[in-house]
């Protein structure tokens, strides 16, 4: 097992002496900060307001107040409407509005992981390809370690990647959102707005579901560019064809949607948070648990067609 | 007779209907250097492929230290160190880190047997810096390194001095020796530099179109009663050639400056000797030597690739 956290480590070392993957966290960092910036100055002043003891009575002035604006323009009505409808919910529920802090930064930063999956991507699709674009992969197969083990140790380092990116953006957004627009206690309660309808819920729950759920699409795009690297060999194929489906899966889901297979493509069952807050699956008869089969049974096959043409091919030319 | 180090047995590669290399069978010995010679295209670079494993073994069997490569992998290829081909090293790492990756890769390399390997390869200065500002001489010298981090009983090493200058390409060449003598390391060295090849290896195996066409040892005894070419640069050219003429009947050709002449080795003292006495002056004589190049061309004939 030493021998595999060793494997484990030399990719770690050959993954971080490129300054590719530092320019990967450096824009990440930039966009948190970035997006912590635009928020704090460009953002919705009633989200930073601050209420009193007697907050709801504030609240009912700013529906009126509002609700007059709607009738002077015609224009603009649907933020209007929004805030509206969020303050009626906070008053039917007795809730006192908290301002924006940085735990709802984090929250909304889950975005992020998108970009995350991007740069797993690049990772995953170069990790194989690259052994043999520098001619190193006849280096590395001719020690005494099973081409299984040298496979599975690339493909550990790179989940280790894509978690270190993931717990690199929950901490610098957690400290951008902390310095710039404070913290409301430790896990204080959000109101969310579900679509239809608000609800009212401890940060960290949401912020786990919202990364959790966002791991899958990334794990599955990762280990799709990771099988191409293994069979084709070439990073730029790898890049190319798993970013295009992460971006067209579902479009191409909707584009099949009337036939009863489309519910075994990948991207109809990436997406689990159409299971709960009482939504509506992509295509009707899916469940989660029908999801996270299909899931698994792509999971296997990636992973099997890469080790099978990384184990059994012949290294020759290049 | 030593024990074989490396065995291969009715060795055979086809790719598609194609056969590549149509049934190799010799062994390499410790303590001999072994040279695997043959035109571009012979097969050379796919042998040495199935030697290593990087490549399936379509029928027969490479056995190394007895354990056979196909069926454990583990055991055989743990005696062996590598360049397969061009040294390629990751360009981003320093050479000592480009070390460090393989020497994680096997039990018991330590630091100290890294930098002793570095020194013996000569590249104690360059060793932190970046693999990818070194020279194509660095880079095999890094290479050679990396074979033999762990100690290998048997090296394989693909065109060794390809890109080394002359002082460079002297000291592997000693080096290479002083392990096969030493260290009792089998060293098998492929090249198509017929000359690197005959001064460094002990024995050769010729291999054209997938096929072994010759196996020889290098420093075979001089054969007393062959026929050697030998030139006499003599004046006057015309009395030296009547007189030979007399004693060497129709064995005897004119250069510009030289006669020319098949003699035995044990004949030369005599006819020296004949042509002073005939007050004829001698100003050089040489034999010429069959050379491994002669040998060579002889046994490959053209370089065709099929």
């Amino acid at each position: 097992m030493s021998n595999f956290m060793k494997l484990i480590w030399n990719e770690q070392i050959k993954l971080y002496a490129k300054k590719a993957t530092w320019v990967m966290f450096a824009v990440l960092l930039v966009i948190a900060i970035g997006g912590g910036l635009i928020t704090k100055f460009f953002g919705t002043e009633s989200d930073f307001k601050e209420y009193g003891d007697n907050w709801q009575t504030e609240l009912q002035e700013e529906n009126a107040q509002l609700t007059a604006e709607m009738q002077d323009e015609e224009f603009g009505g649907f933020m209007n409407d929004m805030i509206i409808a969020e303050n009626s919910y906070h008053l039917e529920n007795n809730i006192k509005p908290q301002p924006y802090d940085g735990w709802e930064y984090v929250l909304e930063n889950s975005f992020l992981t998108s970009v995350i999956s991007l740069f797993t991507i690049i990772v995953a699709a170069g990790i194989i390809s690259n052994e043999f674009k520098w001619g190193t992969i006849k280096l590395l197969l001719i020690r005494p370690i099973s081409r299984t083990k040298i496979l599975f140790s690339k493909y550990v380092s790179v989940l280790i990647f894509a978690l270190t990116m993931l717990v690199f953006l929950l901490l610098s957004s957690w400290l951008v959102g902390a310095l710039l627009f404070g913290l409301n206690g430790l896990n204080p309660m959000v109101v969310q707005d579900m679509m239809p309808g608000y609800a009212h819920n401890d940060v960290l729950g949401e912020i786990a579901k919202s990364y959790g759920f966002s791991i899958v699409t990334l794990v599955m795009m990762a280990t799709f560019a990771f099988m191409i690297s293994a069979i084709f060999r070439s990073s730029g194929m790898a890049i190319g064809l798993a970013i295009f489906l992460m971006m067209a899966g579902n479009a191409i889901v909707a584009f099949l949607s009337q036939y009863e297979w489309s519910k075994f493509i990948l991207f109809a069952n990436t997406n689990l948070a159409q299971y709960t807050n009482g939504m509506e699956p992509m295509i009707p008869g899916m469940s989660m648990t029908f999801s996270i089969i299909v899931l698994l049974v792509y999971f296997a096959i990636f992973l099997g067609a890469a080790w099978a043409a990384f184990t059994k091919r012949d290294v020759a030319g290049n | 007779m030593s024990k074989p180090a490396m065995q291969l047995v009715n060795l055979k590669k086809t790719i598609g209907n194609k056969p590549i290399i149509k049934g190799l069978d010799f062994e390499i010995r410790a303590g001999e250097v072994f040279g695997f010679l043959g035109p571009n295209g012979a097969g050379k670079t796919t042998t040495i492929r199935m030697m290593v494993g990087l490549i399936d073994i379509t029928e027969g069997d490479v056995l190394i230290e007895g354990k056979s490569i196909k069926t454990d992998f583990k055991g055989a290829i743990q005696h062996v160190g590598a360049i397969v081909e061009n040294p390629e090293m990751y360009p981003f790492l320093s050479g000592w880190k480009n070390l460090k990756q393989y020497a994680r890769m096997v039990e018991g390399v330590t630091d100290e047997r890294i930098k002793e390997v570095v020194s013996l390869v000569g590249l104690e200065k360059a060793i932190h810096e970046k693999a990818g500002r070194y020279s194509l001489g660095m880079r095999q010298r890094l290479g050679i390194a990396q074979a033999l981090l762990h100690g290998p009983s048997i090296l394989i090493l693909d065109e060794p001095t390809n890109g080394l200058d002359p002082s460079g390409i002297r000291e592997i060449r000693k080096y290479i020796r002083n392990l096969a003598e030493k260290e009792n390391v089998a060293v098998i060295v492929s090249s198509h530099l017929l000359t690197e090849i005959e001064l460094m290896c002990d024995r050769i195996g010729v291999i054209k179109n997938g096929e072994l066409i010759a196996i020889e040892e290098v420093r075979t005894v001089e054969n007393e009663e062959a026929l050697k070419e030998v030139y006499i640069e003599v004046e006057p050219m015309e009395t030296a050639k009547t007189y030979l003429d007399t004693h060497l009947p129709n064995a005897v050709g004119v250069g510009s400056k030289e006669l020319s002449m098949s003699v035995k080795r044990e004949e030369i003292p005599q006819i020296l000797k004949n042509l002073m006495e005939q007050g004829i002056s001698i100003y050089g004589v040489r034999v010429l030597q069959a050379t491994l190049e002669d040998k060579f061309f002889d046994l490959i004939g053209e370089n065709s690739i099929e």
